[in-house]
């Protein structure tokens, strides 16, 4: 709508108001109007907002992913921003395949129990059977498959996209674009630059935003992570810990940092001593790259290093209770920017439970840790080794940096997340319902 | 609110929702064209984007590889002209395809060793990327055991100066 039109628009309303039958036919033939000129969802827009300016319902909000099936970083940041405003509107989860309210307390500890769920197959990808809904395989010579979602997107106030899918076309009065990488350069189906408010979670996400897509993201907003347990009862031991998904591609550089331990073992080995790496991730039954690293592994079994791989969230806590440094080297000799850590939530799960981050210097991470002050940023596996030699040499700088760490942490909690949820959308609310 | 302004903001929704339903395409929901053409400034492309887009690239030409036409038959609409028409079309076409096919072949032979060479280039290109990546990781082995010797050295260092003044301490009229 234009500022012009806005302004006709609210003068409309505010005469509806105060005098209801004196301006009802006026709204009416305004009705007509803009679904002659503008279309009938423009329309369809006018009248969702007048209910809500007069004050006939609460606000209308859907959140879609494309993945809300699978459990994973993006999805809880969606989920839990829905839990954050599930009582200020009434609130649609709209996924592509079957998933329950149960699901998303199970995997995430989040009660979404007032928000529905509505579940919009694709015909497209029903057909081939893939449980993966990939845009990547959609081109100029198919027709969008999303425009099932871009048209469902129009029953709504505000409309959230939240997955890493730029083909669906928001037609609600207020869209919002949570971008948490932008992987595809504009080609075929391309929409983000159609959003009202496009969100980032990390300033590495909103360079990108401006280098790939061309556009200024408007609203920073880190992602919620509450690994935090009580500390105090729990003994650290010498354990490195590095938590991350087993990446078919390798993504994650595990077998980098397990070559950095047999280093650490072979050259200074009155240091290593004791010292345990214990590496945990996610990972799909058939998977080379673990093999790999099993192997790898087999080849030095006297080296004290443990693969622990899809372990339940209490387990995961106890090992970020208990070990002392924290690896991770995503982003080691990439030079893709979407394989380089985005942000980097396992990272501050470490420092919340006061752990020395060790981190490759590039990416999401380098808003975390701050080098030498909360851990260190690293941009080989030979720095890793000497950072790591250090700290071990040095209680006193385990104890203070840990300390530092634990506080930095602070910035990414889900008390802060759900304060900036609600100051961003606050505001939002006022704009669409200035009256 | 005052029921009658509920009623008739119902009222208009049904109606606008019934009349959206029936329209499947984006494009006369919103009265304008969503869809505009990008285009890809191949110097931002990263290494991976590149390697996609060769392959792409690649693979249409592949698709183009054979300029020939796709053959159609011959037709026509009129009853009594329509066979001789028909007749005269497919000598016709007999004669100057003859001709044609000289020269379209000349050019399949053209694109066929085109796109040989651009694959021969292209594996060149990846067996050179994976020599250099080998020396990247030995250079790589190399700085990484220099750092560890100089540790090492910097610690002799330190014990030689601790055992020197040990012993400057124990017997203070030695020399050095």
């Amino acid at each position: 709508m234009s500022i012009q039109d806005n302004e006709r628009f609210l003068n409309i309303i505010k005469n509806l108001k105060l005098s209801p039958r004196n301006t009802i036919s006026e709204f009416s033939e305004e009705i007509n109007n803009i679904s002659l000129e503008h279309g009938i969802q423009a329309a369809y827009n006018y009248l969702l907002r007048a209910e809500v300016i007069l004050n006939i319902r609460k606000p209308l909000l859907a959140i879609y992913d494309h993945a809300f099936q699978f459990i994973g970083g993006a999805q809880k940041y969606g989920l839990t921003l829905t839990s954050v405003l599930q009582n200020q509107f009434d609130i649609t989860i709209i996924s592509n395949k079957e998933v329950s309210h149960r699901d998303f307390f199970s995997w995430y500890n989040l009660d979404l129990s007032k928000c529905k769920i509505k579940v919009i197959k694709l015909p497209y990808f029903e057909e081939r059977n893939t449980p993966h809904l990939d845009p990547a395989f959609i081109s100029k010579e198919v027709e969008n498959p999303f425009h099932l979602i871009s048209k469902e997107s129009g029953n709504y106030d505000i409309f959230v996209n939240n997955s890493m899918n730029e083909m669906v076309y928001p037609l609600s009065n207020i869209s919002i674009l949570v971008c948490h990488f932008p992987e595809r350069r504009p080609k075929s189906y391309f929409y983000a630059d159609q959003y009202t408010y496009v969100v980032y979670n990390s300033r590495y996400t909103a360079e990108w935003i401006k280098k790939k897509w061309k556009l200024s993201p408007h609203q920073h907003i880190y992602p919620p992570v509450d690994m935090e347990t009580d500390n105090s009862k729990f003994l650290k031991k010498k354990n490195i810990l590095s938590v991350a998904r087993f990446e078919v591609e390798g993504t994650k550089r595990q077998q980098e940092m397990i070559e950095a331990f047999l280093n650490l073992n072979q050259k200074y080995p009155e240091i290593a001593k004791g010292w345990k790496f214990i590496l945990v991730g996610g990972s799909n039954q058939k998977n080379p790259y673990l093999s790999k690293l099993k192997d790898t592994i087999n080849k030095n079994p006297n080296k004290n290093i443990e693969l622990k791989i899809n372990i339940p969230n209490k387990e995961l806590k106890s090992l970020y209770q208990e070990s002392t440094l924290f690896w991770h080297l995503c982003g080691l000799t990439h030079d893709d920017p979407a394989e380089i850590e985005h942000f980097g939530m396992t990272i501050v799960e470490a420092m919340q439970n006061k752990m020395v981050p060790i981190v490759y210097d590039g990416g999401g991470p380098r808003e975390i840790v701050d080098n030498g002050v909360n851990g260190f940023r690293v941009q080989s596996k030979a720095e890793l080794i000497k950072c790591s030699i250090r700290l071990i040499r040095d209680q006193k700088l385990i104890q203070k940096l840990s300390e530092d760490a634990q506080k930095k942490a602070q910035t990414f909690s889900r008390i802060k997340f759900e304060e900036r949820v609600n100051s961003f959308f606050n505001k939002l609310l006022k704009t669409y319902n200035p009256l | 609110m005052e029921e009658t302004i509920v009623k008739e903001i119902q009222r208009l929704k049904k109606e606008m929702y019934k009349r959206k339903e029936e329209i499947s395409d984006i494009k006369k929901l919103v009265n304008k064209e969503i869809d505009q053409e990008f285009y890809s400034n191949l110097s931002e492309l990263s290494e991976k984007e590149l390697e996609t887009y060769i392959e792409e690239c690649l693979s249409s030409i592949n698709r183009n590889i054979d300029p020939k036409p796709e053959k159609k038959s011959i037709t026509s609409h009129r009853k009594i002209l329509g066979t001789p028409i028909v007749l005269i079309k497919r000598v016709l076409l007999k004669i100057i395809g003859f001709y044609i096919d000289l020269i379209l072949d000349k050019q399949t032979q053209f694109n066929q060793q085109s796109v040989a060479l651009y694959q021969a280039l292209l594996l060149r290109l990846r067996q050179n990327k994976e020599r250099i990546k080998q020396i990247e990781e030995k250079v790589s082995d190399c700085e990484e055991n220099l750092d560890i010797i100089m540790d090492k050295l910097k610690d002799l260092h330190l014990s030689l100066e601790q055992l020197k003044n040990k012993i400057a301490n124990h017997n203070p009229t030695v020399e050095d």
